[in-house]
C-alpha cells in the first residue's frame, strides 16, 4: 500500500512544527524516518494517523483512512512504549485491540510468542520494562497484519539481539509487499534495516530518496584506489577532468566517483589495481551535515 | 459501528478498577438500601430506591458509578490510549457514540443488578422487619415509569462525570466535581439564598441538582426541573463532544 503525505502542516501555539511536509512511503521498501530531536517526526506520525488537527491529508493507496475498513488491516500503528494500562494484562490489551478487525484469540496468542511475550501473558504490564513496552506496542501493531506498519522510535529500549531480531522481521514485513514507516535515532541501526529514507528538521523536509542515494551526499563519498603506478591514474583522470588526490604512498582518492567508472579508467589504460573501493560515508555523517543547521535543541550552545 | 461497541465493552470490564467499583457500588446499595428498609418497616419499592440517589448523604452509591464513568475517557488520556484508540477508530463520532451507549448500558446493569441487591437484602431479612412483596425486580406500587427515571438520572449523572472528564483530561475531577456539586456547593448557594431574602432564588432554582433531585421526586412546584436538569447534562456533554472533536488527541 502506498502512503501519499500531502502538505501536512501544523502549529503549536508559537512553533511552526510541521511545514507544508510532503513524501511518499513505497509499497515493499522499509523507509526510515529521521530527524533531530523535536524536529516533527511524531507530530508528523500522528498528522498522517489522524490523532492532531492541522492542515494537509495523508492518503493510503489514494483514499484517507477513514474511508478504509477495517482500519487496523490497514494501518498498524506503534507511537510509545508506555501506551497501555498498567493493570491490564498484555494479553487482554491485544485482546481490545483486536476487536476492530475480529482477531481471534489464537492470533492473539500468536502474536505473543512472535514477540517472546507469551510467558507474560497474564501479567500487568505496569512492571514492564521499556524493551517489553516496546514489544507489547509492535504487538498491538501487527495483530492484524496490516498493509502499512508505522512505528515511532520502535527500537528503544531494545536489547542488541531484540534489535536484530526488529530488524529481520521489519525487512521480512516489507518483503511480503507491504509499507514500513520507522523513525528511530539509532542511525547505524537504521542504515542497515531502511532502504528509503525522508529526513526532516525543524518540520521541513531535507530529503526524501533512496538510502544509497541520500549516503551519496555526502561530501565524504570517495572511491580509494592503490596501484603501483598512481601518479600516472592521477594524471590520466586529471586530463579527463577528474580530481583526485593521492593519500599515502601508490594510494589515490578520488571524490564524487564511482569504482565502476574508475575501473574503466585504469582497464583501459592498461593500470594493474591492488585495490579499488569505495568509501561511502555514514549515514550518520549525512545525516550530521544536512541537519546540523536545523536542530532545534543544541547541546553545549544556545538553540539556533 | 459494533467493533467499536465491542471494544469499548472489552476496554470497560479488561480492567480490576470496573470490577472493583461495581462491587463497591453494590455493597454500597446493599447497605444505605437495606437500612432504611429494616428501620423504616417499609416495603421495598421504587421510592426508597430514588432515595439512594437524591439524598446528600447517600449519593455514594452515584460516585462508585461516576468513578467507572470517569474512566471511560480518564484512563484513555491518562495512559496515551486515546491514541491506540483513535489509530483504531480515527472517526471519532464512533468511539464517542460507542463509549455513551457502553456507559449507558454499564449503567442499566448495575441499576438492574442494583436493584436485585436491594431484593435480596429485602429477602434476608427477618420475616416481619419488613414486607418482602417488593423485592427483586418487582416493582412495587405500579410505577415501572419511575424505575426508569432512576435509570436516566443514574445515566446522566455518569455522563456529567464523563463530560468533565473529557473537558478537563483528569479523571478525578470527572469524580470529585458533580459529587461537590450535589453535596457541597449547591448547599452552600441554597444556605447563602436563604439568608439574601430570596435575591438568590433564581440562581438555586437553576441549579443542577436541585433540579435533578425535584424532578427524581416528582415536586409539583417545580414542573420545569426534568428541562432543566436535561439542560446542564446535554450542555456538558455537547461542550465535552466539541473539545473530545478539536483537540489534539
Amino acid at each position: 500500500m502506498r502512503i501519499e503525505v500531502l502538505g501536512l502542516d501544523k502549529h503549536f501555539k508559537n512553533v511552526h512544527a510541521v511545514q507544508d511536509l510532503s513524501f511518499t512511503v513505497e509499497p515493499g521498501r522499509v523507509t526510515g524516518f529521521l530527524g533531530p530531536n523535536g524536529s516533527g517526526k511524531s507530530t508528523t506520525m500522528r498528522l498522517m494517523l489522524g490523532l492532531d488537527n492541522g492542515s494537509g491529508q495523508t492518503l493510503f493507496d489514494g483514499k484517507k483512512l477513514t474511508a478504509h475498513s477495517p482500519v487496523t488491516r490497514t494501518v498498524g500503528a506503534h507511537l510509545d512504549a508506555k501506551f497501555f494500562h498498567p493493570k491490564r494484562t498484555a494479553y487482554s490489551h491485544l485482546r481490545m485491540l483486536g476487536a476492530e478487525a475480529g482477531i481471534s484469540k489464537a492470533r492473539v496468542n500468536e502474536v505473543l510468542q512472535l514477540v517472546g511475550l507469551e510467558s507474560v501473558a497474564k501479567k500487568r504490564p505496569g512492571g514492564f520494562s521499556l524493551g517489553m513496552g516496546q514489544r507489547l506496542g509492535l504487538a498491538g501493531a501487527i495483530l492484524a497484519e496490516p498493509q502499512v506498519l508505522m512505528l515511532d522510535e520502535p527500537a528503544n529500549g531494545l536489547d542488541p539481539q531484540s534489535i536484530q531480531w526488529l530488524r529481520d522481521f521489519l525487512k521480512f514485513y516489507a518483503s511480503t509487499g507491504k509499507s514500513v514507516l520507522v523513525s528511530s535515532h539509532l542511525l547505524s541501526e537504521m542504515q542497515l534495516l531502511a532502504d528509503d529514507v525522508v529526513v526532516i528538521a525543524r518540520g521541513k523536509l531535507i530529503a526524501a530518496e533512496s538510502m544509497s542515494k541520500f549516503l551519496a551526499r555526502a561530501s565524504g563519498s570517495a572511491v580509494v584506489v592503490r596501484a603501483a603506478e598512481a601518479t600516472r591514474l592521477g594524471e590520466l583522470l586529471h586530463n579527463m577532468g577528474i580530481e583526485s588526490s593521492a593519500n599515502g604512498l601508490n594510494t589515490l582518492t578520488i571524490p564524487n566517483q564511482t569504482t565502476d567508472r574508475i575501473g574503466e579508467v585504469a582497464y583501459a589504460n592498461g593500470i594493474k589495481l591492488s585495490e579499488l573501493s569505495s568509501q561511502t560515508a555514514s549515514l550518520e555523517t549525512v545525516f550530521l551535515e544536512l541537519t546540523d543547521s536545523g536542530q532545534e535543541y543544541r547541546l553545549g550552545g544556545e538553540a539556533k | 459501528m459494533m467493533t467499536a461497541v465491542v471494544y469499548e465493552w472489552r476496554r470497560l470490564w479488561s480492567v480490576r478498577a470496573t470490577w472493583v467499583m461495581s462491587v463497591v457500588y453494590l455493597g454500597v446499595t446493599a447497605l444505605l438500601g437495606g437500612g432504611p428498609l429494616y428501620l423504616g418497616d417499609t416495603r421495598m419499592g421504587v421510592q426508597t430506591w430514588k432515595g439512594l440517589y437524591s439524598t446528600n448523604g447517600n449519593v455514594l452509591c452515584l460516585v462508585m458509578l461516576s468513578v467507572v464513568a470517569s474512566q471511560f475517557f480518564g484512563h484513555e488520556y491518562r495512559y496515551g490510549l486515546i491514541r491506540l484508540t483513535l489509530s483504531e477508530f480515527p472517526a471519532r463520532e464512533r468511539v464517542l457514540v460507542a463509549k455513551t451507549s457502553v456507559l449507558a448500558a454499564y449503567v442499566a446493569l448495575m441499576t438492574f443488578v442494583g436493584w436485585s441487591v436491594l431484593g435480596m437484602v429485602g429477602a434476608l431479612a427477618p420475616k416481619g422487619s419488613i414486607s418482602t412483596s417488593g423485592v427483586g425486580l418487582n416493582i412495587s406500587g405500579g410505577q415501572p415509569s419511575d424505575m426508569w427515571q432512576v435509570l436516566v438520572f443514574g445515566f446522566a449523572y455518569c455522563v456529567l462525570a464523563m463530560s468533565i472528564t473529557m473537558i478537563t483530561r483528569n479523571l478525578a475531577m470527572g469524580v470529585v466535581l458533580p459529587l461537590l456539586t450535589a453535596t457541597l456547593i449547591e448547599g452552600l448557594i441554597q444556605g447563602f439564598s436563604s439568608l439574601s431574602n430570596g435575591k438568590l432564588d433564581w440562581l438555586v432554582n437553576a441549579l443542577p441538582f436541585v433540579n435533578g433531585n425535584a424532578w427524581l421526586g416528582k415536586a409539583p412546584d417545580s414542573p420545569n426541573a426534568g428541562l432543566i436538569f436535561a439542560a446542564w447534562i446535554v450542555g456538558a456533554y455537547l461542550i465535552a463532544t466539541l473539545s473530545f472533536f478539536k483537540r489534539d488527541a
